[in-house]
């Protein structure tokens, strides 16, 4: 009987707990790196309708800062899956800065109507915003919080559109 | 230690439980045709032409931290060391050339990094270059261990590399 006196005082203590352990970081999918938060670079392109784009004023919602150009092979094989979850998440509120590496708008423009039609594309056009950004290759991709903070990177491309991944930004997302 | 060697058929490839490495020759033809896809102007494209370029590919098989180091990269013939054209050269060369900043940028993406601390299970690929020449090479690629590389290092060497010629 002790024993389950015991038993019910720690369901107790776990479910006291719950609700502030539901902020912590959920397990990270796979490729998933967390980083000691840093300000994330400034990030003033313009789209590929011309149209200025400012990282800083999404500033209040999570960003997917991702970098990629058409030469890259992984980046080919990630884009899908990155307008995969585009159409889901970003009704939810994440925004996405989807940044070209050095190259033209014809090439950005044949790449993306090929691959993923839906994707705004940011021109980096002489690449030295990815410069600033430091990534460890192409595809590169960052998370950052609503205070312009950088807090996570994906190693190489990843499956965006999955459950693992959807859950991670989802919860991200509700975790602000 | 492992040792590879290289034929036409299968190129050179190092693969253990922790970590592979593979290499590719590229022909300047490769070169030529993947640079001028990107826009590089005829200059840009003649100079890269005259190069020995190899296409490495690392992918870290371990639940350890890996780096790679170019400077701890050994290259050699039957002449002596063959010292590789870094990113730092081609950062001169282009300047020099007065090369637009988004080819210099694309060039440098298409390299391999200088240093990068691979985690588990990443993999990252680029072009080392080298001076083009017809001799068999010897790369001894070091490869420190550990978050803060106190771990053992792993040494592979390729034997037999060749510049891949044009057909």
């Amino acid at each position: 009987m002790r024993h389950i006196q015991q038993l019910w005082l720690v369901v107790l203590c776990l479910s006291l707990l719950s609700p502030g352990m539901a902020r912590e970081p959920v397990t990270l999918p796979k490729g998933i790196l967390y980083l000691a938060p840093y300000s994330a670079p400034v990030t003033e392109l313009k789209d590929l309708d011309g149209e200025p784009y400012n990282l800083k004023e999404d500033n209040g919602t999570w960003v997917f800062v991702h970098f990629w150009a058409s030469w890259c092979g992984p980046c080919r094989e990630e884009m899908p899956a990155i307008q995969n979850m585009a159409r889901t998440l970003q009704a939810e509120g994440l925004k996405l800065a989807m940044i070209n590496t050095a190259e033209d708008e014809d090439t950005v423009f044949s790449f993306l109507s090929a691959h993923a039609p839906e994707v705004r594309p940011l021109m980096d056009r002489d690449g030295q915003v990815t410069e600033k950004w430091q990534p460890r290759g192409l595809p590169a991709t960052y998370l950052v919080d609503p205070n312009g903070q950088v807090r996570y990177q994906a190693l190489g491309g990843r499956a965006w559109d999955t459950h693992p991944y959807l859950t991670f930004l989802r919860h991200l997302m509700t975790s602000k | 230690m492992l040792v590879c060697g290289s034929n036409a058929a299968t190129p050179p490839l190092y693969d253990s439980p922790e970590l592979a490495v593979g290499l590719m020759p590229r022909t300047p033809q490769q070169i030529a045709a993947f640079y001028e896809a990107r826009g590089f102007n005829k200059t840009m494209i003649e100079k890269l032409k005259q190069q020995c370029f190899i296409t490495v590919w690392v992918h870290n098989k371990s639940s350890q931290v890996i780096w790679l180091d170019m400077a701890q990269w050994r290259f050699s013939n039957t002449d002596g060391v063959v010292t590789r054209f870094d990113r730092y050269y081609w950062k001169t060369v282009w300047s020099e050339m007065q090369i637009p900043l988004a080819h210099q940028s694309t060039f440098r993406w298409t390299l391999l990094p200088e240093t990068l601390n691979f985690q588990p299970d990443e993999r990252e690929g680029g072009n080392i270059v080298l001076p083009r020449n017809d001799k068999p090479m010897m790369i001894q690629a070091t490869f420190p261990t550990g978050a803060d590389k106190s771990g053992t290092p792993i040494t592979v060497n390729f034997n037999s590399i060749q510049c891949a010629k044009d057909p």
